[in-house]
């Protein structure tokens, strides 16, 4: 069994005073300092933007050396947008093995050092540089492709698809860790500037800048804050043109089945999805079975996942759209945070007594999925 | 852009200069651009076929977060393009985006990508635009 017995997350915003190793170690002190652990036997670092802006390669040993961890074990991943969950599956399976009784993982990426042209350019090579990316696909384009087709197919107008980054705003003003914490109408979503129209401005996430990290280990001991009981993955097609049914995240779908039929996946009272874009967040959502197909952008607007609505709650921290999306961190973000509302010590927009959660990543439109299933320890 | 390079783009030519694709002798599907197998049935034994140069629109956006090197086209009219046997994401072209529309249907057409301001290399390749009726 592998538990998480620290975390430690700094506010995603603009950190213009602070580099990529310092985020890094301030995210890393607040999870070890929580979790009183001595010592740690492996640093595993998520980072995607990092190789590309810093720049910077075998970026893992470069953190671990700044922080003073004088020869621990180290490893990079990295998984795109997924790099944060595919750590934390990295950092459960050395643990599992036996090769680390104790990893610290922590996750980085800074997207407001550059212009944002230059972010845009670089978070493009997220797609399929053979195909997708050879065009000039910009920060959204493939998105704006699904949420077109999914207008059309399911008749669905733009303005019930405002609905959620409406709710991730509500969501994200208790989270002192959000980058958004300002309410927004659905109206404001439409007024807003496009990015890849149909999508606006507002159906995006912020560039802000992050870390998070989480301290996991094999014995539970007083210290546990919850469980990670398993993470599962799958990869999915380059493109969502090769895909027979691209408004289904086939990658994720498959990640998902993974998941139930290893482990007994139950009482989910809280997820944390990757919305990168509005209709990223939808699709995940009738992936996942939490909404049926074509139904989960009204069942939004009428308020399910929301607390006190329907389903579980999805995105209390404020998602990726007011949370914010420091790329490889997200992931780690997102597990921290399911931790914590399992331990009711969320300081943001808590869901009380929660039993289990779901953390759910994937890159561009489902190159690759990753979702983790944590269960509380009280 | 400074990540093109003349050997990458040399490679691709035969697939960027015409619609070639892969299809698979197993399971019979194509795909662009060829891969190494199927990424359908996971065969190896792939041969080439060339694609119809006319399709429609199954969807589109318009792009305005171009890179900056793009910035002189901006917005860029994006489209997932069904060729019928198979689709593909391709710029669309020679149309004003408000009359872009739906199902519309579209053809090959030869056009520069992108110039790089590094090495100075001009890169081509197929793009779409509307089949003018009558
Ligand atoms: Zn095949």
């Amino acid at each position: 069994m592998v538990y998480i017995t620290g975390v430690g997350l700094v506010n995603v915003d603009r950190h213009y005073d602070k580099s990529v190793r310092k985020l890094a170690f301030e995210a890393s002190v607040a999870a070890l300092d929580s979790s009183m652990a001595e010592s740690i036997d492996f640093i595993v670092v998520a980072s995607s933007l990092s190789y590309l802006q810093e720049p910077q390669l075998d970026l893992a040993s470069y953190i671990a050396s700044s922080m003073g961890l004088r020869g621990v074990r180290s490893i990079a991943v990295e998984s795109g947008e997924a790099s944060g969950l595919a750590a934390v599956m990295t950092a459960k399976s050395l643990v599992d093995s036996g090769l680390a009784s104790r990893v610290l993982v922590v996750g980085v990426d800074k997207l407001s050092d550059h212009p944002s042209w230059r972010v845009y350019r670089n978070l493009s090579m997220l797609y399929d540089s053979e195909s997708d990316a050879f065009y000039s696909i910009g920060l959204g384009g493939v998105a704006g492709l699904l949420m077109r087709l999914y207008m059309d197919v399911y008749k669905v107008d733009r303005q019930t698809l405002a609905y959620w980054p409406a709710l991730m705003h509500s969501n994200a003003k208790a989270n002192p860790y959000a980058m958004l914490r300002f309410a927004i109408t659905p109206e404001k979503v439409l007024e807003a500037p496009p990015v890849a129209e149909p999508l606006t401005l507002l159906d995006t996430f912020p560039l802000g800048d992050g870390a998070a990290a989480i301290v996991v280990e094999g014995r539970a001991g007083g210290g546990a804050i919850a469980e990670i009981v398993a993470v599962e993955s799958s990869t999915g097609f380059q493109s969502i043109a090769l895909s027979d049914d691209p408004l289904k995240i086939e990658s994720l779908e498959t990640a998902y089945r993974r998941l139930v039929e290893r482990v007994d996946v139950k009482d989910v009272d809280v997820v944390e999805l990757h919305d990168s874009f509005t209709i990223t967040g939808i699709l995940e959502l009738e992936t996942l079975r939490l909404a049926e197909r074509g139904k989960a952008a009204e069942a939004v607007a009428q308020g399910n996942f929301s607390i006190g609505g329907e389903g579980p709650v999805v995105n209390p921290s404020g998602g990726l759209k007011a949370r914010g999306h420091p790329i490889g961190a997200t992931g780690v973000y997102q597990v921290a945070e399911i931790a914590l509302q399992l331990s009711g010590e969320f300081p943001g927009l808590r869901v009380e007594g929660a039993r289990g959660g779901l953390a759910v990543a994937v890159n561009a439109m489902g190159s690759s999925s990753y979702v983790a299933y944590l269960k509380a320890v009280r | 852009m400074d990540w093109w390079s003349p050997a990458r783009v040399w490679r691709s030519r035969v697939y960027r200069y015409r619609l070639i694709a892969g299809r698979c002798k197993s399971c019979g599907r194509a795909h662009y651009p060829p891969a190494n197998a199927c990424p359908y049935c996971g065969s190896r034994g792939l041969d080439n076929v060339e694609l119809p140069r006319v399709g429609r629109i199954l969807s589109y956006s318009i792009v305005y977060t171009t890179p900056f090197e793009d910035k002189d086209k901006s917005p860029v009219i994006l489209g997932l393009i069904d060729l019928g046997v198979t689709r593909l994401v391709a710029e669309i072209v020679d149309v004003k985006p408000e009359d872009v529309k739906m199902g519309d249907r579209v053809e090959a057409v030869f056009r520069r990508i992108s110039v790089d301001g590094g090495t100075g290399l001009i890169v081509y390749g197929i793009k779409f635009r509307p089949v003018r009726m009558g």
